[in-house]
């Protein structure tokens, strides 16, 4: 692990493009002819973080909360590298290990076995690597004799076990969580609860965006509120969660 | 530019795990797998000798080399083309997921045709060695040379492809069409003699695509080592894809993410 994992955000604004959205189709211009409309509403582009500054340092637990469409999902794709900023700084310092969509790769058709090494594969693991730690994630999804049946013979809570088991195996310095991922049944839940939380000791830091605000105030120390794109509060993380309830007009707990 | 390359080498697991998984999805729950990419050509091929060398009197042992030759080529060429162009649309969750270069997902289209040529081509060897045994020699080590080619130029071509498939996504439908233009101009199934009666000398001559089928035909249809000129116009087109990939790729790679 780097000595000294940063996130640094310096007047960060994000624009997503519209224009990929607006439907310029034959069909879709001939059903606007029929129906009499001569112009489409004119789509604006996004402005999804607006001048956003923050710094998140070494052992900070951090919550990002607001209501849908506010941005949190946007800021953690940011801190992932994923989107390009239109203006302002992101500096990242560590490795990134983000649990967006943990059954992305899955083949059906294949074993759990044989998806176990897939899966490990897209993380950007060695193939030597994931046969090594192999027997380890068998045993915490705990499939028995499944794991070596087609993943298309799986029940939906058994696909679950077997991607959580695969995905939460490997950390980073950096967290990045998208609602923490609940799965399967009460004592794999329990589990489950365990790995993630082994996992986010590991890390140097972590980044958590969620409307549980239950678990926002167990497992974060610091709360980052956005609204509209704005980050409109950022402190410890009791503070934070009485802040985003008044914003958004939501009873206190 | 280093930086790009030394992630898509960061990334090799990640992107050879992925042509390979086309591969296996391509041939599920088939019977005969793998053998279709010998079966398809040879058939074909077959059919076509057999009507075009009545149709054209030549010979149809001598004839289906040639064409063998040219399918496989041509297959290979309208795959990472057409199906290149797509290479960021269908490869769309894992974009959006993971943070690699993006030409990854249109090199993993040219390395998952790249294997059906390779397996595919072996009919177009054994095919020419039995009747044309006597084109058998050294000069056949220098048709193994067509495969990094195709992949120097269909790598930069398919990546250049697939960002403005991104964007523009009649694209693959445009290219369909162009292709089969291109493909009548070109001696993939005509015999380039037919070309040259015809006073169409310059298709054949400043046609990138004669040029790489030379690399083939020359030592296995004519014993011959393909030209300075052939490999000249390989590496040229080659050059041309990577120049304006590079450009487009610079100012479009980070903004695909929203088209997608």
């Amino acid at each position: 692990m780097s000595a000294s994992s940063h996130i640094r955000l310096a007047n960060v604004n994000l624009h997503y493009p519209v224009v990929a959205y607006t439907h310029r189709s034959l069909a879709g211009m001939l059903a606007q002819l029929a129906r009499g409309q001569r112009q489409i509403p004119a789509l604006k582009s996004i402005h999804a973080l607006k001048n956003v500054s923050t710094e998140i340092r070494k052992g900070e637990r951090v919550a990002l909360l607001g209501h849908n469409g506010a941005g949190k999902s946007t800021f953690l794709k940011t801190v992932a590298g994923l989107y390009p900023i239109s203006s302002g700084r992101v500096d990242v310092n560590g490795s990134v290990r983000s649990l967006f969509d943990i059954s992305l790769g899955f083949e059906p058709d294949a074993t759990g076995r044989a998806n176990i090494l897939y899966r490990g594969l897209l993380l950007g693991l060695a193939p030597g690597f994931v046969r090594a730690r192999e027997s380890e994630i068998v045993d915490f999804a705990d499939l028995g004799e499944f794991i070596d049946y087609p993943l298309a013979t799986y029940s939906a809570g058994m696909q679950v076990r077997l991607a959580f088991a695969i995905s939460t195996f490997v950390g980073g310095d950096i967290l990045l969580l998208d609602e923490v991922i609940g799965a399967g049944d009460a004592s794999f839940m329990a589990k489950a609860r365990a790995r993630i939380t082994k996992l986010i000791d590991q890390s140097e830091i972590l980044v958590l965006a969620s409307h549980d605000l239950h678990t926002v105030s167990s497992l974060c120390d610091r709360g980052l509120v956005f609204h509209h794109g704005g980050l409109a509060f950022d402190g410890p993380i009791a503070e934070a969660i009485g802040a985003y309830r008044s914003m958004n007009g939501l009873p206190n707990g | 530019m280093r930086e790009y390359f030394t992630g898509i080498w960061a990334a090799r697991y990640f992107w050879m795990h992925l042509a390979a998984a086309d591969l296996r999805a391509r041939w599920r729950r088939s019977f005969f797998g793998l053998l279709w990419c010998i079966l398809q050509p040879v058939g074909l091929t077959l059919i076509l000798a057999f009507v075009l060398s009545r149709l054209f009197h030549t010979d149809i042992r001598f004839y289906a080399p040639y064409i063998i030759s040219g399918s496989l080529v041509w297959e290979f060429i309208m795959a990472i083309s057409v199906g290149g162009s797509l290479s960021f649309v269908q490869a769309d969750a894992y974009i959006k997921y993971f943070r690699h270069p993006l030409a990854i997902y249109s090199l993993r289209t040219v390395i998952a045709n790249l294997a059906v040529l390779g397996i595919a081509s072996t009919s177009m060897y054994v095919w020419a060695a039995i009747v044309r045994p006597e084109m058998v020699g050294i000069t056949w080590i220098s048709a193994l040379s067509v495969y990094p080619l195709v992949a120097l130029v269909a790598w930069p071509m398919s990546t250049l492809l697939a960002y403005a498939g991104s964007r523009f996504r009649d694209l693959p439908n445009v290219l369909v069409l162009v292709m089969q233009a291109f493909w009548f101009i070109s001696p993939v199934y005509f015999e380039v003699g037919m070309f040259r009666r015809g006073g169409l000398n310059k298709l054949v001559d400043y046609n990138p695509l004669y040029h790489l089928l030379q690399i083939v035909r020359a030592p296995l249809l004519e014993g011959k080592w393909p030209s300075a000129t052939d490999y000249a116009f390989c590496f040229g087109t080659a050059l041309f894809f990577i120049c304006c990939a590079w450009l487009v790729g610079r100012k479009v790679e980070r903004k695909i993410i929203f088209y997608l």
